[in-house]
């Protein structure tokens, strides 16, 4: 039997990601009044706390139906903003941003909660019409469809480390492209003979990033300045980074493909 | 001035951007890939390293089974592991899976790829014979179609052929594989690899009339039904023809493993065949990796055959040394 301790450290990690992802929404409403990516922070917030549930007994919260009832609506959801993503872009960049790999993870939780034999769901953790606590879990129905979800699971991890672990040299390029802003700032009112070819770096940087941090650099672009420039402003602008989302969800990942072979 | 001087900087700025994006959309994505590919399976064995049994008894057992039939100085060495990891399952479990967490995640972390790899060789090679018998070619009894010659060392293999380079050269690689090392030695391991496979499919244990029956009826246990099904109606058609598919099997490998040496057309038609080959051998002689049946330790060498043939596929303009996206300066 795998040692409980090592759940609880699962569960420790997937209560971090919950309580990450319920400080971004509250510092993006700070920042802006509008979190563009709620839906995603609020996706990882309700993984993060039923994952932990379901790895460790005693963090059990909510019976299963009414989180199935919950992931139907996130993956509903989710399908939903895919379809409107669909429009004029490829599957490569729709894979590359954040509804897809989130309508896979929402469609794993409705399974895993879902497909789970009846007999397990009551077992070792002794939580009555829950599945807390993966010592008393037992098999997946249709192991099968399990493969596929830890297949694609172990799939977008790795996408996600590399995309991220790319990041700093784009970023570097980004720098750059501030540094002219900053340089001529004041020609900038100039006119658009000045203007233009700027705008056409930034686009051109905004592209090579990528759809995911494509609107943080034209953010930062139009403005001339960003949350870095004021001290207190760097912690809030680490926090509501793509890096850290992307860093909830490959910790989401690892610990969801582990969840299902350990129910396979 | 001050515009030209800011026109010049932007457009050295677009023009850095168009380039990395066109390094990114172009051939070096290809080998990205197949170490993305390299790092996923990594880390699905490190998570099928803690499953339940891994942290039993059972699991010590199962390696200390792999010295029967291995000469003793092969043979001894892996008792002794198997002894130790007996005394001390889960921190040596434990361990193990986080050794393959980190090569899975190092590899497909850009800065620490190399060191990955490095680490991924040395350690598929432990494995290998520690963990696996040195995939049970030294017993007889080894076969292409359970996962000769070890999953693992293939893993080794695939961290050689995706190496990454970073001094230019001229001449231009026909295929990722052999961008590392050039084309004669990447021919030379896929005709190893193959051509041993071929001779492994007709040794006497694997030419008996029920010998491949057997293998692939035993798979059926535990497996769902759809699979089990699958292995029952694979068995059925290799009763008592042991060694005739065994000699078309290794007419198929042999003709796989000189492939590569052939004109562009028969060289994509024997990557074809192979990849074929390795998917039939995945689902059917290996049930995918028997995960499904719980228990298994990787996703056995299907797979690993079918991303190596992949890795041979011929491409146009493949420059052998073209620095990787990897290695790409940050400014």
């Amino acid at each position: 039997m795998i040692p409980a301790w090592l759940l609880d450290v699962f569960a420790a990690v997937m209560l971090v990601v919950a309580a990450v992802s319920a400080a971004r929404l509250a510092a993006a409403r700070l920042r802006a009044g509008v979190d563009a990516n709620a839906d995603v922070d609020g996706a990882h917030l309700l993984m993060g706390i039923s994952m932990a549930g379901m790895l460790a007994s005693g963090l059990h919260t909510l019976p299963n139906n009414v989180w199935v009832a919950i992931f139907v609506a996130m993956t509903v959801w989710f399908a939903w903003r895919v379809y409107a993503d669909s429009r004029g872009r490829t599957v490569g960049a729709l894979a590359a941003g954040h509804h897809l790999p989130h309508l896979v993870h929402s469609a794993a939780m409705v399974y895993m909660f879902a497909a789970v034999t009846a007999g397990s769901s009551t077992g070792g953790a002794g939580m009555a019409g829950g599945m807390g606590g993966m010592g008393g879990m037992g098999t997946l129905r249709v192991p099968t469809l399990g493969l596929i979800f830890i297949l694609l699971m172990t799939g977008w991890v790795v996408v996600d480390l590399d995309r991220i672990s790319r990041r700093p040299e784009r970023r570097a390029e980004l720098g750059q492209l501030r540094s002219v802003l900053w340089r001529h700032r004041a020609a900038a009112v100039a006119g658009p003979v000045v203007v233009m070819p700027v705008a056409v770096a930034a686009v051109a940087v905004a592209q090579t990033a990528g759809p995911a941090s494509g609107s943080s650099v034209e953010a930062e672009t139009a403005t001339g300045e960003s949350a870095t420039d004021q001290p207190e402003g760097r912690a809030l602008r680490g926090l509501l980074d793509h890096r850290t989302a992307d860093g909830c969800r490959i910790a989401m990942g690892v610990t969801m493909a582990l969840m299902l072979v350990l129910m396979l | 001035m001050v515009s030209d001087s800011t026109a010049l900087s932007a457009g050295r700025l677009g023009g850095r951007a168009s380039a990395a994006a066109g390094q990114r959309s172009g051939d070096v994505d290809l080998r990205r890939w197949f170490q993305l590919g390299l790092a996923a399976i990594w880390l699905l064995d490190a998570i099928l390293q803690y499953q339940s049994f891994m942290f039993t008894r059972g699991f010590s057992q199962m390696l200390a089974g792999t010295a029967a039939g291995n000469p003793a100085f092969i043979a001894e060495p892996i008792t002794w592991a198997a002894r130790i990891i007996a005394q001390h399952p889960v921190p040596a479990n434990v361990g193990f899976a986080t050794i393959q967490l980190l090569i899975g995640f190092g590899i497909a972390w850009r800065p620490t790829l190399r060191a990955a790899l490095a680490a991924s060789v040395v350690w598929s090679v432990a494995v290998w014979w520690f963990g696996e018998g040195l995939g049970g070619v030294l017993t007889g009894g080894a076969s292409p179609v359970s996962g000769a010659p070890g999953a693992v060392i293939l893993y080794a293999l695939l961290a050689v052929l995706l190496w990454p380079v970073s001094e230019p050269a001229k001449s231009p690689a026909p295929f990722v594989a052999a961008r590392p090392s050039g084309r004669l030695t990447a021919s030379l391991l896929w005709l190893v690899l193959w051509g041993s496979l071929a001779y492994l499919a007709v040794t006497a244990a694997n030419r008996t009339a029920q010998g491949l029956h057997d293998m692939v009826a035993g798979m059926a246990d535990g497996e769902p039904s759809w699979l089990a099904a699958t292995d029952r109606g694979a068995a059925g058609l290799l009763a008592h023809q042991g060694l005739s598919a065994s000699i078309v099997l290794a007419v198929v490998l042999a003709l796989i493993a000189v492939g590569v040496f052939l004109p562009v057309p028969l060289h994509k038609a024997a990557i074809v065949l192979a990849l074929v080959l390795s998917a039939a051998i995945w689902v059917v002689g290996q049930n995918l990796g028997g995960i499904l049946a719980g228990g298994a330790t990787d996703v056995n060498s299907g797979l690993l055959l079918a991303l190596i043939a992949l890795a041979y596929w011929p491409v146009a303009a493949v420059t052998r040394g073209t620095p990787d996206a990897t290695e790409a300066p940050a400014s």
